[in-house]
């Protein structure tokens, strides 16, 4: 039994039990994950019948999304993993988002800042991204359709099941933010005019 | 009934009912009275008009063990329970000074009480013959054990990611891990850096931390996890964690205020933090003077630096001198050799005019800008000055004016202790000078050992267990990150 844990952009848990979907919780504030997180946990277990103990592994969405959020969920499912020496799997959210897909896509999620995280994808086959790009910049090519919802542990369970028995590794749980920390070391400035 | 601790006051109802109940081998009333006054006595009453019944506990802090000094129940109102409830409140405070054991001797030919005492868990472990006199009767020596709550503790506010454990009062393990060497390019703790270093440790510091206390996470009973306050992303990523471990383990969480943490800290050295104490609290992320007359229930904010932490000024200095991140050691090292009365820098909101809204805030923004001003003009000038000189006198300036505000709030508040924690604490001067003043005007002062002051997990498990060894209810499972959170609020339901 796997424990799907997403906070890319609302808060969601969701119980498998082999493909089939036991359960599951989203919440939807995009501000609300460290307050939601471990309720999101208990109901989806509760609401699957089952307890921790019962669970053999965690699927983390691993990002790229909205930094201080995405954290939430993947430290809440690396402790929760650790501690109960389950084996963890790392998702890349656009993946999952695109595994529901049909042909040709192009799958955008927001990066915040005027920005969008974007990957494409051919028959289920990722052929670019995942990278970060103004919205300027979005080329939706001819005979792809645009995706634009986002991630939530449903996705990221459904798809890591499937990854998993194709054989793709997951073992991946570090978490994706495609920027770096924003900072620029100063020279340090006078204070004397 | 009520119930409530006994004071000097109640020294002669209680003699009155000691001397009724015991006759020939009753405590005379000097013995009862300093019983009374000793500060490591709880003597609780239960009233029914007047005294009906009292006991009392002997605990050391440190100890581990508590002694049951004495029990008596008025003869009329026997058999009512009254002797077990008693007990009960012997044991739970047993628990909440952080006893791992009660002992109690009892007259061999007192069935009623020994049944009572068996009921309640204790086993007989020794005998003593003839103890009580004149009658020359033998006493049983019987031992209850405590078993003191694990509690796992996780601290992430700032640039440390911290995982504790401890069993009551008693340390079992700290594991830490430290970004400071990636924010050392910066010149400071950069918000993103450290939350995103935090994710990257929270695993292998709580491998460590089990594998340092050597138990599994089973045993744990509870989870603790500092939730304020602190920066938010760096904060949200321990609360994550901690309620990850919760409930995949099915334990109660406690969220608790990391500053008061830092208070709770000398519980690990000394079994419990000597009431009521000033406590300054002196780091890169904050600067606060605090008076403290219960660690869970009365804390309260003497004042806190208006601008910059003094921990960050010290990083600002360096900066100015051309020395590297984290500021503290380095102008420590260098202000070894200078001399601290060389350059007269600014004390913060020490004149008169700041003293009445300033009384016990601190400021080093004014400071920091004025060591700067020195330095440039000496460059421009093309005058060689002594950087050990600055150094020293710059040092010197901090904490006189830490050490000034801490003390003169102990006065004010006729407080004789003062209890030193956070990252600075580190400063070789701060820790002279807080010596040579508290000696001087007749304060205590205490200082936890350098990895309990800086930011650890320790300390967080330290709180959350004294806040279930005083039977205090679990937080919620949704508290937030709460980066301002107030010192008044050492638990966030």
């Amino acid at each position: 039994m796997l424990l799907a844990i997403d906070s890319s952009s609302g808060t969601s848990a969701a119980i498998f039990n082999g493909k089939a979907m036991l359960s599951h919780l989203v919440f939807e504030d995009p501000f609300g994950h460290a307050e939601n997180i471990g309720q999101a946990i208990v109901q989806a277990l509760s609401e699957a019948g089952i307890s921790a103990r019962d669970l053999t592994a965690v699927a983390v969405g691993r990002g790229p999304a909205p930094y201080t959020g995405l954290r939430v969920g993947m430290a809440a499912g690396i402790a929760f993993a650790n501690s109960l020496k389950l084996e963890i799997h790392g998702v890349m959210v656009l993946d999952a988002i695109a595994h529901f897909a049909t042909g040709s896509v192009v799958v955008t999620t927001d990066a915040k800042r005027g920005e969008l995280f974007v990957a494409a994808y051919e028959n289920g086959q990722r052929v670019s991204g995942p990278s970060v790009i103004s919205p300027q910049d979005l080329l939706i090519p001819e005979g792809y359709s645009h995706i634009t919802q986002g991630c939530d542990a449903q996705m990221v369970g459904q798809y890591a099941i499937a990854a998993l028995a194709r054989g793709v590794d997951l073992s991946d749980v570090s978490a994706l933010y495609l920027r770096s920390a924003d900072v620029t070391p100063s020279k340090g400035k006078r204070v004397s005019g | 009934m009520q119930v409530r601790e006994l004071t000097l006051e109640d020294l002669p109802a209680l003699m009155e009912l000691e001397r009724e109940l015991f006759s020939g081998e009753a405590w005379l009333e000097s013995s009862m009275r300093s019983e009374l006054e000793n500060p490591n006595n709880f003597y609780v009453g239960l009233f029914d008009q007047g005294l009906v019944g009292y006991a009392g506990l002997s605990s050391v802090p440190s100890s581990f063990s508590a002694d049951v000094q004495t029990i008596g129940v008025d003869p009329r109102q026997q058999g009512k329970g009254l002797g077990r409830k008693l007990m009960q409140l012997l044991l739970d405070r047993a628990l909440a000074v952080g006893a791992e054991a009660v002992l109690l001797e009892v007259r061999s030919d007192n069935s009623v009480a020994i049944a009572l005492y068996k009921s309640l868990g204790f086993e007989q472990i020794d005998l003593r013959k003839r103890y009580y006199q004149p009658s020359g009767t033998d006493a049983l020596v019987m031992r209850a054990k405590i078993r003191q709550p694990i509690v796992l503790g996780i601290e992430s506010t700032c640039d440390e990611t911290g995982v504790g454990i401890v069993q009551g009062n008693r340390l079992l393990a700290n594991a830490l891990a430290s970004s400071m060497d990636e924010h050392a390019k910066y010149g400071g703790v950069v918000p993103e850096v450290a939350a995103r270093a935090h994710l990257e440790s929270i695993g292998p510091v709580l491998d460590k931390a089990l594998l340092e206390a050597g138990i599994s996470i089973d045993r744990v009973d509870a989870i603790a996890v500092a939730n304020g306050p602190g920066l938010a992303g760096a904060l949200m990523v321990g609360i994550g964690a901690a309620k990850g471990l919760a409930v995949a383990h099915d334990i109660p969480i406690y969220a608790v205020n990391h500053l008061v943490g830092h208070v709770g800290a000398d519980v690990l050295e000394r079994g419990s933090v000597q009431l009521p104490t000033i406590a300054l609290l002196v780091s890169g992320g904050h600067t606060s003077l605090l008076l403290v007359r219960d660690l869970l229930d009365d804390v309260e904010l003497l004042g806190e630096t208006i601008d910059d932490a003094a921990g960050e000024a010290f990083d600002k200095v360096a900066r100015v001198l051309g020395l590297p991140y984290p500021g503290g050691p380095q102008i420590d090292r260098l202000a070894a050799t200078g001399n601290p009365k060389a350059i007269r820098f600014p004390r913060g909101l020490t004149l008169p005019k700041d003293m009445e809204k300033h009384r016990y805030n601190f400021s080093f923004s004014g400071l920091k800008t004025a060591v700067a001003r020195h330095v440039e003009k000496a460059q421009d000038e093309g005058v060689e000055i002594s950087h050990p000189d600055v150094a020293a006198s710059f040092r010197e300036a901090v904490v006189d004016v830490l050490i000034s505000k801490a003390v003169a709030a102990c006065k004010a508040h006729g407080v004789n202790r003062l209890l030193l924690g956070g990252g600075v604490v580190a400063n070789a001067r701060l820790r002279e000078y807080a010596h040579e003043v508290c000696a001087r005007e007749g304060i205590e002062l205490r200082i936890p050992r350098f990895s309990l002051c800086t930011d650890n997990g320790a300390m967080i498990a330290s709180l959350g267990a004294q806040l279930i060894m005083n039977g205090r209810k679990p937080s919620t499972l949704h508290f937030s990150a709460e980066s301002t959170l107030d010192v008044t609020e050492v638990q966030t339901p």
